[in-house]
């Protein structure tokens, strides 16, 4: 626990202080105790205020979370506390030193204990109220905490969304295949097979479900084949996978957003275009899955990596922690990105 | 009329025979007397064959077609296309640009032709400093200028990590030192560098040799001699404020 200080909470103390203190005059007269309500009222005033003070100014030195010093802190500030206020009482009250401890010690001490006993309750008060403030503190924290959490989920799935229907992809594929029914009709239908192949696998499937590696790679493939299109000679690519790996569980839409990255900021803007390398292997605890390029690679300008933090955030949410996204300069030139998935994973979080 | 030449330029092969196969249709005597397959080509072409009309895709390697048809002022008149792109068409709309969207239709484009055949009379061109006013708007959308990833050694390659991923930056000599929830890596770039190329709305300069990114700060607190203490989000290790950096916190 923390107790933090300001000039406001500071006379507020005082204050609540003076009215227990004031309580307190009141109760001992009641029972008949001390010199009458006026002595009374001089004493628990002086006596419970110097300690407050006492207590808050310790506050200046012992901080933080540390139970054993405030105990300390307390066990030398209360009786000091009263001591003094004892004194300073005496002296409003018109009493003599000599008087005091020569005539009358039993009484003195009588109140030092009566104002060791009644500062521990209220210092056991203030503890308290300063416990349930911030608990409540921290309750509000966590709800802020779940809000922000749900937010950011609802983020991330309509970025997902947008990312499975680019509009400039759409357009430029439509404009290609239309053109392609003129030109060159079977190549024209074999493209709109793979845009249609494309558009089932990566919307029909809803985010909660998993699909298998196998089908995310055909995904890509066809992706990859509507740029090879469009492209012509300017990309090359291959896919490798190991067969065994094919019905591996998978979550979906992890895959082409690498795939996409490596197309538009690496091999689109360059010249001569270049190759797509895409390879899964399997390791002792994770899959391992690569998407390389030979385009422009990274510089400080280009837009490389604009959609993988996308895709960082999702396998934050879906493996909590235990997937890795690594971005690598390739070489002679270009990018590898390359996604490290553990094997086990909790349902649950992929649940959301 | 005189003949009429033009080019067009497209980085994908089927889309300029698309167009091509358009044009005969809306103006069978127009000429195309050559296709460029990126910026480079189509530059070349009109330096070439000094077309009247070029036809620009937007989106193209080497050079895009925004900054094709400001190298050639005047030359010829312009007409972009371009698949999809909200801003770029508001834009032209606004600036009263020539543009066609793929897949350009028989009837929009016999309507760009209608209004190019009038253009041509009059000589009127696209002002250089619209166009250049277009590159300079466009390529603000092209998103923030900050620092988004740095470079590391790793091994024998170089690895990137994104900074939104990067806990803090630490001076180390004369290169900075980067460290994430994975570990510590080294830039080589002095912190004051790199200081300047991060956003300084993330990444808050709290000593000469310490960048934090804000979002891993848990909390700020001054020490018994006044000075102010950083504690991070689950790191055990606290960092310093120097004095002159305490007012970035004056608002915490």
């Amino acid at each position: 626990m923390e107790f933090r200080l300001n000039n406001k909470r500071f006379l507020g103390s005082l204050a609540l202080t003076a009215v227990f203190n004031t309580i307190i005059a009141l109760f001992l007269t009641h029972l008949g105790f001390g010199g009458g309500l006026r002595i009374n009222f001089i004493f628990s005033q002086s006596i419970g205020l110097c300690m407050c003070s006492f207590i808050l100014a310790g506050h200046y030195f012992v901080r933080g979370p540390s139970i054993p010093g405030h105990v300390i802190l307390l066990l030398i500030t209360m009786p000091a506390g009263a001591t003094v206020g004892a004194f300073i009482g005496a002296q409003i009250a018109g009493f003599s030193f000599s008087e005091i401890l020569s005539g009358r010690p039993a009484f003195f001490i009588q109140m030092l204990f009566i104002g060791i006993l009644f500062g521990t309750m209220i210092t056991y008060f203030f503890f308290s109220r300063e416990r349930i403030s911030q608990t409540e503190a921290q309750l509000q924290d966590e709800q802020i905490k779940s809000l922000t959490l749900e937010k950011k989920t609802l983020q991330t799935h309509l970025r997902l969304l947008q990312a499975q229907i680019e509009p400039h992809f759409l357009f430029n594929t439509l404009s290609n295949v239309l053109s392609l029914l003129e030109s060159d009709p079977t190549k024209g239908k074999a493209m709109l097979m793979d845009l249609t192949r494309y558009l089932r696998s990566s919307l029909s499937r809803t985010r909660d479900k998993m699909n298998t590696l196998g089908q995310e790679m055909d995904l890509v493939r066809a992706y990859l084949e509507i740029y090879r299109v469009r492209m012509g000679e300017r990309l090359r690519y291959t896919i490798e996978v190991p067969g065994e790996l094919r019905d591996v569980s998978f979550p979906p839409m992890l895959v082409q957003p690498l795939v996409e990255n490596a197309l538009k900021h690496g091999l689109e803007p360059r010249v001569e275009g270049g190759d797509i390398f895409v390879k899964v292997e399997e390791d002792t605890d994770c899959y391992r899955l690569s998407v390389a390029d030979t385009g422009l690679g990274f510089s400080e300008d280009s837009g490389a990596g604009i959609g993988l933090a996308n895709v960082r955030e999702r396998l934050e949410a879906l493996f909590n922690g235990k997937a890795r996204l690594i971005l690598e300069e390739n070489q002679p030139s270009g990018l590898k990105v390359t996604m490290e998935i553990p094997h086990e994973r909790s349902e649950g979080h992929y649940s959301r | 009329m005189k003949e009429v030449k033009a080019i067009i330029a497209d980085d994908e092969g089927p889309l300029r025979q698309f167009l091509r196969a358009r044009l005969a249709e809306v103006w069978p005597e127009l000429i195309v007397s050559g296709e460029a397959k990126n910026g480079k080509e189509a530059l070349d072409l009109i330096h070439r064959h000094r077309p009247h009309i070029a036809f620009l895709d937007i989106k193209m390697p080497g050079l895009t077609g925004m900054e094709v048809a400001e190298k050639i002022p005047g030359a010829c008149r312009v007409v972009f296309v371009t698949a999809y792109d909200e801003y770029a068409v508001e834009a032209f709309e606004r600036e009263a640009v020539d543009y066609l969207l793929k897949p350009v239709s028989s009837e929009r484009l016999a309507r760009t032709v209608k209004r190019l055949k009038e253009r041509l009379e009059t000589g009127a061109n696209v002002p250089a400093e619209i166009l250049h006013r277009l590159i300079t708007r466009l390529s603000e959308d092209e998103g923030s200028r900050h620092l988004r990833y740095v470079r590391v050694q790793h091994g024998d390659g170089v690895r990137l990590i994104p900074v939104d991923e990067v806990i803090y930056f630490k001076a180390d000599d004369k290169y900075t030192l980067v460290i994430t929830k994975e570990g510590e890596s080294l830039v080589r770039k002095p912190i004051k560098e790199l200081a300047e190329e991060l956003d300084p709305e993330k990444f808050w300069q709290i000593h000469r040799g310490t960048v934090v990114n804000a979002r891993f700060i848990a909390r700020v607190s001054r020490s018994l001699t006044g000075k102010g203490v950083v504690k991070l989000q689950n790191r055990p290790e606290t960092l310093s404020v120097s004095n002159r950096y305490m007012h970035l916190f004056k608002q915490m």
